[in-house]
């Protein structure tokens, strides 16, 4: 209560907006949150083993003194919050309250057993594979000024492809250039309804998302299933010789599926391409301001119809993850909304492929996390019932909301995306 | 003119006593109502003859324009409703036969038949499957005619109603299915009017469907007239709060509405899966809640396999009380000026936020209220995976029906006419029922995009204005 009443009484001092006292609630609430867990959830003497498959024990902790120290500095920040102290470092204050609430699960998940950190750390990076490789093609077509939230839907359609053609060329490769041609093509669709019909793009990109659930439904029941080509493999780990013998970075980057691979190159390139050459300032300038981008010679609606299909094209790699790294087979609306997640690490990442990553890597942390959840089932303290994993599964969409609903406005969307452009 | 005779019978209606007023109201509504039976069973046979009923209605309107100038007004009365249906029409016929195509070349006997050459008779059999599957289509959706007419003869040889029932199953299940559709629709007609694109109706349906379900069996020994409403209002209300999430995201921090619509979509999944398979499970292993007290039943018109119930009068209800609400009355007004230019809204001093929130709250009202007609008029309990799509094709809906409650309905039906045809399509030619969500994206394709309707059949161009008149924009970036 006294909290309650001191945050109230200086909400009156100029400068600190309800955004600040939301962040501080926030902060005072998940400092609470892990001194329960530190009191209530671990036993006196529990210790919190990380290891690794090769080196075997890397540290180990013991939860409830780290626990308490990490609720300690949630409390502390949100008091300089209130004081502005630390100026300069309040910027970071919001990443450290999510590295402290993070780290503070994992130690209480763990507590009393152990955690593989590099395979957390590789589950991770591979739930953020088709994440990030969404959110490059949203950035592609949203830098060119075309509003893409058909991403679920390219890869939906890519992971179809990719079982059907890896099926039938009896080719795991050939289904993975499927899967990207077919998702090139779904951007095709939209880039032609939306640039050459105007079709408001919001529209246009609900009208693929459909049509993948449909068709993609359709077509598996009616020519997959029958002709027994439903279920090609999966794509077998790609082991970098030298490399990942590397102790713990190794595993982590050098042993991956393809798709992670590409994924990681494709980000190098894409930041490359559309930052540092003449090419990507052009395709740029075509998003926040078309008219200008067309009177210095650049043709406005062939580099919009130019972005959109590459963005497709790697939409659907994104989408052969899902069937062709994960189950091996198609199932009905497998993407399950990473789509949509991956938009989410778009606008969070502000329109760079970097800052996407990384975003990417926080919603694949929330995914690796769950998982893992589901296998150790730690159950909450004082109420003492297990957390059901339906409730884990929500949580990277509630992520998703709560970055969508905290960042707007903080981030700049290329200016003139979403208006159709009509030479003059 | 009209307007003139309107405003002129309602001030002589104004001028009666009130007891005569209060009688006529009566008289008005409870006759229908004692008679909704009969009156639903006339409206099922109608709609399986319809080509009769068709005829029926011209031969009407021929009499009606005599006094009015004959043949030219009419013609000039059916070119005007045909110039607005055009569209529609010939999107909606396309799409069919993009369909056909697509259920032709998908077929194994047809591939076989190409790779090896024969062209001819691929052709065939392609056309025979096609044949089959929409004919299966259309019985599902509309019966059979000849049954339908042979049934009557023996009604009316004294045989009882049954064989009529039985054979008006598939107008009743188009209805049926309707009910949904047109709650669904309204819900995102209100929100396109508003400028928001509610895609998360799919998830306020389950919430509203639990909601109402939970009431219904939780209350035992309640009187209908209590339960029923009751039941009614907490799972339009229930829809209402949970949309109102992304309302009030919009409002307060510019989230877009699509993106948080469609996180509580899954969010929703995940919430009925773990309530259904958990806390409200009834016999175990059946992810599914008890059967609702009776006292909560929506009631059927006729019984069995007649299903239609009173959830269809409310749907049309609420069609009408969302066209006052909208063009009515100043909640509505300012709605409808929020959504055609916020920045207008916000200078003529209304409160954009306020609205948005709002219009996501009816919205959601009328999304849950589409669950609510499923959970208490036709399974009586909540299973797993049991909204099945209604949200998604309420997009389509709304888009066809042009977010005007009258073409909501409408289109409403057209979309209960394609679900009660392809679940017996899929029975009977094996066509999967998806082939209709295809159809349905392939309509809104040509709702939205005219100019590929109008390249096909080479209509002239409309007048600029009219092309520009309607339709919300969306697509105004994260951060608008």
């Amino acid at each position: 209560m006294a909290v309650q009443a001191r945050t109230v009484s200086v909400s009156e001092a100029p400068g600190l907006s309800r955004r600040d006292i939301f962040v501080t609630i926030l902060m005072l609430l998940v400092g609470g949150g892990i001194l329960i867990l530190g009191a209530f959830g671990t036993q006196a003497g529990d210790q919190a083993t990380f290891t690794d498959q090769k080196l075997g024990t890397l540290f180990s902790l013991s939860s409830q003194p780290t626990l308490y120290l990490m609720g300690m500095a949630c409390l502390f920040m949100a008091g300089m919050r209130l004081y502005r102290g630390f100026a300069a470092l309040r910027a970071w204050f919001g990443l450290a309250l999510a590295v402290l609430a993070a780290f503070a699960f994992l130690v209480w998940m763990s507590s009393g057993t152990t955690l593989n950190v590099p395979g957390m750390i590789q589950a991770t990076l591979t739930a953020a594979t088709p994440l990030t490789l969404g959110a490059m093609c949203g950035l592609l077509c949203e830098r060119s000024g075309i509003i893409n939230i058909a991403i679920e839907g390219m890869m939906l359609f890519g992971a179809f492809a990719g079982v059907a053609f890896a099926a039938i060329f009896d080719n795991l490769w050939m289904g993975l250039i499927a899967a990207s041609l077919l998702g090139g093509a779904m951007a095709g669709v939209h880039a032609v309804l939306s640039i050459k019909y105007k079709v408001d793009q919001i529209i246009s990109g609900t009208v693929i998302n459909i049509l993948a659930v449909g068709a993609t439904r359709f077509l598996n029941l009616r020519v997959l299933e029958p002709a027994g080509l439903s279920t090609p493999g999966t794509f077998d780990a790609i082991r970098i010789p030298v490399l990942a013998d590397i102790p713990i970075v190794g595993p982590i980057l050098f042993e991956n599926q393809p798709t992670t691979y590409i994924m990681l190159i494709l980000l190098v390139v894409v930041n490359y391409v559309v930052f540092f050459t003449p090419w990507g300032l052009r395709m740029r300038a075509c998003g926040e301001h078309p008219r200008a981008a067309d009177t210095v010679g650049v043709a406005v609606n062939r580099m919009r119809y130019i972005s959109v299909v590459i963005g497709g094209l790697i939409a659907g790699v994104g989408g052969a993850y899902f069937s062709l790294g994960q189950v091996g087979t198609f199932e009905d609306g497998m993407t399950r909304g990473q789509g949509f997640v991956a938009l989410a690490a778009m606008i969070f990442g502000n329109w760079n492929p970097f800052g996407a990553f990384a975003a990417a890597l926080l919603f694949g942390f929330a995914n690796a996390l769950q998982v893992k959840m589901q296998i150790l089932q730690p159950v909450l303290p004082i109420i003492n019932v297990p957390i059901p994993p339906e409730f884990l599964q929500m949580a990277p969409y509630i992520l998703t909301i709560i970055v969508v609903a905290g960042v707007v406005g903080r981030v700049r969307p290329p200016a003139q995306e979403g208006k159709p452009y009509e030479k003059q | 003119m009209t307007e003139e005779r309107s405003a002129g019978l309602a001030a002589r209606i104004a001028a009666l006593p009130l007891w005569v007023r209060l009688v006529a109201l009566a008289v008005l509504v409870g006759v229908p109502v004692l008679l909704s039976k009969w009156l639903v069973l006339i409206l099922l046979i109608a709609l399986g003859l319809w080509p009769i009923t068709v005829l029926v209605g011209l031969v009407g309107l021929a009499l009606f324009s005599i006094p009015r100038g004959g043949w030219p007004w009419m013609r000039s009365w059916l070119g005007a409703r045909l110039r607005d249906l055009a569209i529609p029409l010939l999107s909606i016929f396309t799409a069919l036969v993009i369909g056909a195509l697509v259920i032709m070349f998908t077929d194994a006997e047809v591939y076989a038949a190409l790779s090896s050459g024969q062209i001819v008779y691929a052709l065939r059999v392609g056309i025979q499957n096609v044949a089959v599957a929409y004919g299966a289509l259309y019985e599902g959706a509309f019966g059979n005619p000849s049954d339908i007419l042979e049934a009557i003869g023996r009604a009316l040889g004294g045989e009882g109603l049954d064989p009529i029932l039985r054979a008006v199953r598939g107008p009743s299940d188009s209805m049926v299915q309707s009910v949904p559709y047109i709650f669904a629709g309204l819900a995102v007609a209100l929100g396109f009017r508003a400028g928001l694109f509610n895609i998360g109706a799919e998830g306020q349906i389950g919430i509203g469907w639990i909601a109402a379900v939970i009431v219904g069996f939780s209350f035992r020994g309640l009187p209908m007239i209590i339960h029923l409403p009751l039941a009614i209002v907490v799972g339009a209300i229930a829809g209402g709060l949970w949309a109102a999430i992304a309302g009030f995201l919009r409002a307060r921090t510019g989230a877009h509405e699509v993106i948080t619509t469609i996180m509580l979509n899954y969010i929703s999944f995940r919430l009925s899966e773990w309530l259904l398979c958990g806390p409200l499970e009834f016999t175990r292993g059946t992810c599914r809640t008890q059967e609702i007290a009776e006292s909560a039943y929506l009631p059927r018109f006729l019984s069995h396999p007649v299903t239609l119930h009173w959830g269809f009068v409310l749907a049309l209800a609420a069609a009408v009380a969302v066209g006052w609400f909208l063009f009515k009355t100043t909640w509505g007004y300012e709605l409808r000026t929020v959504g055609a230019n916020p920045n207008a809204a916000r200078y003529g001093g209304m409160s954009v936020t306020r609205t948005w929130v709002l219009a996501m709250f009816l919205s959601g009202c009328l999304a849950g209220l589409a669950g609510v007609s499923q959970g208490l008029g036709i399974s009586h309990n909540a299973a797993l995976g049991f909204q099945a799509g209604y949200g998604f094709d309420a997009i389509a809906l709304a888009l066809l029906g042009k977010s005007h409650p009258a073409g909501v309905v409408a289109a409403a039906f057209i979309f209960g006419v394609l679900r009660a045809g392809a679940a017996r399509m899929q029975s009977v030619a094996g066509v999967p029922t998806e082939i209709v969500q295809i159809i349905q994206a392939l309509v809104i394709v040509f709702i939205a995009a005219p100019a590929i309707i109008r390249a096909i059949y080479r209509f002239r161009e409309r007048r600029r204005e009219d092309i520009e008149a309607e339709m919300a924009v969306f697509s105004r970036g994260w951060g608008a």
